[in-house]
């Protein structure tokens, strides 16, 4: 029987541009301050990634240009949109010594320097006295 | 031109898509404790699909396996989700096998 690397192509860089795009999105989004760069940037890739995927005759490369390329617009929608987005409400940590974070945390009283996800499950709710007092640990 | 990136891109935009939906369905019902035995099925579908010839159903299988061990990543991060208050929080989960096993080792996420 003849293997074909076409899915493990596809699973790599589905897998990788997921990755790579989840850890990359917040720490530019968190270092950067004008948002447009790294947005311009990333859909410039994308585009790039997309004009290979048609001009090359290899399947897998087909596919993982294709995969990338979509990866990577969703990145550009992730730092100038959703992430921001997540900052202003607390969903994701402000970074201080950003000014735009800075300001964020200054307008919305929802913003917040924790961490809330860097925690293990513990199999119960939180009370709201609990989140209150994690949300006063971090002033 | 080859078309088959272009189209697959967006197969792949639309299986994403579905294990956000997924994650947060399985979570609330079954629980993160779940993460092995999907990590374990998303390596099997890429596997399988090495010996699948037909382009189109190796890739997507491929696709669907990688995001099943991508979800199973974030299996962890979407009960604490839940226990803060960002999502409905379902108390009666049905758990997996060797449930205790599991709870030993440290959940992934990336």
């Amino acid at each position: 029987m003849e293997i074909n690397i076409v899915g493990l192509a596809t699973a790599a860089a589905t897998f990788l541009g997921v990755w790579l795009g989840h850890v990359s999105v917040r720490k530019i989004e968190r270092l950067t301050v004008r948002l447009w760069k790294p947005t311009v940037g990333a859909l410039a890739l994308s585009g790039g990634f997309a004009v290979a995927s048609f001009l090359t005759s290899s399947m897998p490369l087909s596919a993982i240009c294709g995969i990338l390329s979509v990866t990577l617009f969703w990145d550009a929608l992730e730092i100038a949109v959703r992430q921001p987005k997540r900052i202003k409400h607390g969903h994701a940590p402000a970074n201080p010594n950003n000014p735009r974070h800075a300001s964020i945390l200054a307008e919305y009283p929802d913003a917040t320097t924790i961490d809330w996800l860097d925690r293990d499950p513990r199999g119960t709710p939180y009370s709201s006295a609990e989140l209150a007092s994690i949300r006063e640990s971090a002033k | 031109m080859n078309w088959f990136g272009f189209w697959l891109c967006l197969a792949t935009l639309f299986i994403i898509g579905l294990g956000f939906v997924w994650v947060i369905r399985g979570e609330r019902y079954f629980g993160h404790l779940w993460w092995p035995y999907v990590m374990g099925a998303g390596a099997l579908c890429i596997v399988a699909s090495l010996f699948i010839s037909n382009n189109w159903a190796s890739a997507l299988l491929g696709a669907f396996g990688a995001s099943l061990i991508w979800g199973s990543t974030e299996l962890k991060e979407q009960a604490v989700r839940t226990e803060i208050g960002w999502y409905p929080f379902h108390a009666k989960k049905i758990l997996p096998p060797f449930v205790d096993v599991i709870k030993k080792w440290k959940a992934p996420s990336l």
